[in-house]
């Protein structure tokens, strides 16, 4: 019994090293978010939209949005059609936290009120640019894979906002300290 | 002609909420084991040579190539337009606001991109690092995901039409 119950604890470390690598994650989201396409896409387009942070909230937050004010705000063309829209964030948030709960990693941790003001506003806008842009960074690697050039310059213009914070950020820390 | 996948469309539509949100527990779990995040990848990589996450993005883009082009060959009518390049040229996937030229939406992948990168990095993550970190209990990360809750609302209902709008008076689309 003893014996039964290592074995199995040592088949699910065995999992979890591999889940602890980014490498393995990101080929697994890559495919299966190719595998969700022909899966659905008889359910509406667009193309190569089977994984993206901004574009799923967008949609269940707009359909929400729509159901209980009777607004007529857009989403994707799946999202239309299916009743409920894509659920792909509401799962992220359930699995990260039964994740976290599980290997015990879940920490309550605040903030300054001036720091949510920040992050308030930062939401807000990173969700304005990146529909824009079309969608968030996964959505982007998506259409990279699929083909599309554009999703290329925008992840080159990514590197380029992330080589000017670093700078910011260095800055602001040279200044302070 | 309608895409057509494996499953139809009457079951597909039913379909999508419950392959989503398997597909969200999933990587909702993966993420949080492994910290994935595409911006913290490059932040690593320029600021200390690190390339773990860096290379999970790179792999991301790998993987899904390999799954558009295998499962193209199984079921080609899912996959109308891959490789998009040969079929629409330089005109995005659909996903950023309609009918505009090549040249507005390299213009708003440019912007958009630049304004991405430059928030995601001061505000420690991605998109999905943020709401992963939201489930591990910081309130930071739940505050940003309802920022883009409202993003997402200010962006469809005013904004996007604003930005078509400056586009147009400059000629960009």
């Amino acid at each position: 019994m003893a014996e039964t119950k290592a074995k199995s604890e040592e088949k699910i470390s065995c999992l979890d090293t591999l889940a602890r690598n980014p490498l393995y994650v990101g080929l697994a989201i890559g495919i299966l978010a190719a595998l969700v396409q022909v899966l659905l896409i008889s359910a509406g387009g667009p193309e190569a939209y089977g994984f993206c942070v901004a574009c799923h909230t967008r949609d269940v937050v707009n359909v929400a949005v729509n159901d209980i004010a009777g607004t007529k705000l857009a989403v994707a063309a799946i999202s239309q059609n299916a009743i409920p829209p894509v659920m792909t964030v509401i799962g992220v948030l359930i699995g990260a936290f039964v994740s976290a709960r599980y290997y015990q990693e879940f920490r309550t941790k605040a903030g300054s009120a001036v720091s949510y003001i920040w992050y308030l506003l930062g939401g807000i806008f990173f969700m304005i640019f990146a529909l824009f842009m079309g969608g968030c960074p996964y959505r982007m690697g998506l259409r990279i894979g699929y083909g599309d050039v554009v999703a290329l310059i925008g992840v080159i213009a990514i590197i380029v906002g992330v080589l000017v914070g670093i700078k910011i950020a260095t800055s602001m820390a040279e200044r302070e300290g | 002609m309608a895409a057509a996948g494996w499953l139809s469309k009457d079951v597909a539509v039913i379909a999508v909420p419950v392959v989503t949100l398997f597909l969200g527990l999933l990587i909702g779990w993966l993420g949080q084991r492994s910290g994935f995040c595409s911006i913290g990848g490059f932040r690593d990589f320029f600021m200390f040579k690190h390339t773990r996450l860096l290379y999970g993005y790179i792999a991301l883009i790998i993987g899904a190539f390999i799954g558009f082009l295998v499962l193209s060959l199984v079921t080609p009518a899912a996959f109308e337009n891959f490789f998009w390049l040969l079929h629409k040229g330089l005109m995005p996937v659909p996903g950023a606001p309609a009918s505009l030229t090549v040249t507005a939406y390299i213009v708003l992948a440019i912007i958009g991109g630049i304004a991405v990168g430059l928030i995601g990095v001061l505000l420690g993550g991605c998109p999905l690092r943020q709401v992963v970190m939201t489930s591990e209990g910081n309130i930071k990360s739940l505050v940003f995901v309802i920022g883009m809750c409202i993003g997402a609302v200010a962006y469809t209902a005013w904004i996007a039409g604003f930005g078509v709008t400056l586009l147009k008076a400059v000629g960009l689309a």
